[in-house]
């Protein structure tokens, strides 16, 4: 344990250290992997206790037209408006989150899916929302009255939420709460912990608001690095994105999200001017890991038992998510 | 407000016409939902590749209709037999795995579909050309061949789901796959069945369409986001739910398009599958 944190150490050590070093190309790289692994640990939140959604992008699409609105039409400071895109994201998720997370599994991804669409067909449909063409010069946050233009403040800015965001949804996980979300992975499960008292509906909604939060304040600084935000930015592939990432990297534990995020965006990055060719390795990657390693990646170190088991017929899939 | 009525008659024809192809599309999906429990989302690129079969055999190949309509059947049987074996069967009973599978098929699809078709947009030929008046409502003959093609097809999805045997294997599979399994169904066989005729359904349903829409690789969304609300809001895995759940929401898309605008349409169409979940969380006809 003391290993890993160590090692955590030195690597956040060398994400603050090292940036000043490093070329505008890397860094760019870097503020995209550290965005989509949070975006990857919030949506993990809800994976955790068995929901698949299908339409995450539509609240990291509100957090994203929320500050993006705010900053290009009323002036409002950027760090304002990311807190708003947050907040707006959260407060659609617990109004859809009353309605739908009474159903499980697919109906959950279905209704999910279809709002994220319906989201950016409103945002398509009203010219006082951008239309299709979207909205064009958001601003970037300034601190003490310099703009971050550049690639590097803009890096530290993503740093500093990416590290803060990751280590709530880490300690989250460890909480009561968060071990009360994986009692609720099935229906069986579930009625077993209504049994002993827990209330799961509202442990559900609490937990896919967070999970949106997070999605919405992760939008919001998005679209204010990227200056711009249209309705064909965060789309259903978006969403099937961050699902991939979490099902590449592993349900298992919190370090398989990140590692699935990690890994495909940096090399969905250097595929980035391949067109479709991006989308398509991370669909070969997405269904060789589903069939030939249900564990996801994590769970390398422990496929060679895993492969001796299936030898030895003791089990078909000893592979099952554990819980660190 | 006045609203011109003819107009109003109009957009409720339109609608019904557009809503049976929905159903058909809608209907291959509950018919794998049945057997697998779970939505398929690589059918929305089945029926782009029945469209660009089209294209590219009966436009481009110069073959007659009937031999690329047939080649379609086959091919999308094939290509249903061999995504079960090879992807689902595997994965059975484990749902996120096999809906997670079925999306990274449906990318490869449309990824390949980019690389290979071309964003270069399409057009089919119109297969009858016409239009006819009836009642004062102009229809156009294209839309009334593929609502009677898929009227043909829907019945003939009744007939073999509750008059023959290998229907009521699929049947006993989805009341409980174990039970059907001991008194000697072939569940995997069954399950092969119905995911190659829920292909074909997809396929035919996009080769008919393909003179009333431009192609892209793309195109496969919007029937697949339509298909997804009329099985939630007919209730997933009930066929009459599904029937009767498409024509409603082609109609509202139609009409509401016509009163208040194609996008408030798309909006109004989502109200009503919100409404739908919190009175009726199954759906209409669907069982809890």
């Amino acid at each position: 344990m003391s290993v890993k944190a160590a090692a955590l150490a030195v690597l956040l050590v060398a994400l603050v250290a090292l940036p000043p070093l490093a070329e505008p190309y890397v860094l760019h790289v870097a503020i995209v992997v550290l965005i989509n692994a949070v975006y990857a640990e919030a949506l993990y939140v809800i994976m955790r206790m068995g929901y698949l959604s299908f339409g995450h992008a539509g609240y990291i699409a509100l957090g994203a037209y929320t500050s993006a609105l705010l900053a290009t039409k009323l002036g409002v400071s950027p760090w304002l408006g990311i807190l708003a895109g947050a907040c707006v994201a959260a407060g659609f998720a617990w109004l859809l989150g009353l309605v739908t997370l009474k159903l499980r599994g697919i109906y959950f991804s279905l209704s999910v899916f279809a709002f994220a669409e319906v989201v950016n067909a409103v945002f398509r449909a009203v010219d006082a929302f951008g239309g299709p063409a979207g909205i064009a010069n958001v601003p970037r946050p300034s601190i003490g009255g310099v703009q971050l233009n550049g690639h590097l403040g803009f890096y530290y800015v993503v740093l500093a939420a990416a590290v803060m965001s990751l280590l709530f949804l880490y300690r989250l996980a460890a909480t009561r709460f968060g071990f009360t979300l994986l009692a609720l992975r099935t229906h069986d499960t579930e009625a077993l912990a209504e049994s002993v008292g827990i209330a799961s509906a509202r442990h559900k909604t609490l937990a896919f608001v967070i999970s949106c939060f997070f999605c919405g304040l992760m939008g919001a600084i998005h679209c204010h690095y990227l200056r711009f935000v249209s309705p064909f930015v965060f789309t259903f592939f978006f969403s099937t994105d961050l699902v991939i990432f979490n099902m590449v990297g592993g349900l298992g534990s919190f370090w398989g999200p990140l590692a699935g995020s990690v890994l495909l965006t940096a090399l969905g990055e250097q595929l980035f001017a391949a067109g479709y060719y991006k989308s398509l390795v991370y669909a070969l990657v997405l269904l060789v890991v589903i069939l030939a390693l249900p564990g996801g990646l994590i769970q390398l170190p422990r496929m060679r038992e895993a492969w001796a088991a299936r030898r030895l017929r003791l089990a078909k899939a000893p592979v099952t998510a554990v819980e660190r | 407000m006045e609203i011109y009525l003819p107009l109003l008659a109009q957009g409720l024809a339109i609608g019904l016409l557009t809503g049976i192809l929905y159903v058909l599309v809608a209907l291959g999906l509950t018919l794998i939902y049945g057997i697998l429990h779970i939505v398929n989302f690589a059918h929305g690129e089945i029926y782009m590749l029945g469209a660009m079969a089209v294209f590219y055999f009966h436009v481009v190949g110069g073959l007659p209709l009937a031999p690329t309509l047939l080649a379609i059947v086959v091919l999308s049987l094939l290509f249903g037999l061999a995504i079960e074996r090879g992807v689902f069967r595997s994965l059975r009973g484990q749902w996120l795995q096999l809906v997670v599978a079925s999306v990274g098929i449906s990318l490869v699809i449309q990824s390949v579909g980019w690389i290979v078709f071309g964003i270069q947009e399409k057009t089919v030929p119109t297969y009858v050309p016409g239009i006819v008046q009836l009642l004062g409502v102009r229809l156009p003959r294209e839309r009334l061949l593929a609502a009677g093609v898929a009227v043909v097809l829907v019945a003939g999805l009744y007939v073999l789901v509750y008059r023959t045997k290998v229907g009521l294997a699929m049947r006993a599979i989805e009341e409980d796959e174990e039970t059907a399994r001991m008194l000697g169904v072939n569940a995997n066989r069954v399950a092969a069945l119905s995911v190659a005729l829920g292909f074909v359904l997809a396929a035919v349903a996009g080769a008919f369409v393909a003179p009333i829409y431009s192609l892209n690789p793309g195109m496969g969304l919007e029937p697949i986001l339509m298909s997804f609300l009329i099985i939630i809001v007919g209730g997933l895995g009930s066929i009459t739910g599904t029937v009767l759940a498409g024509l409603l929401v082609g109609v509202l898309q139609s009409v509401g398009g016509v009163l208040f605008g194609a996008e408030a349409a798309y909006g109004l169409v989502f109200a009503v599958m919100i409404a739908v979940l919190v009175v009726r969380p199954a759906g209409l006809l669907g069982r809890a």
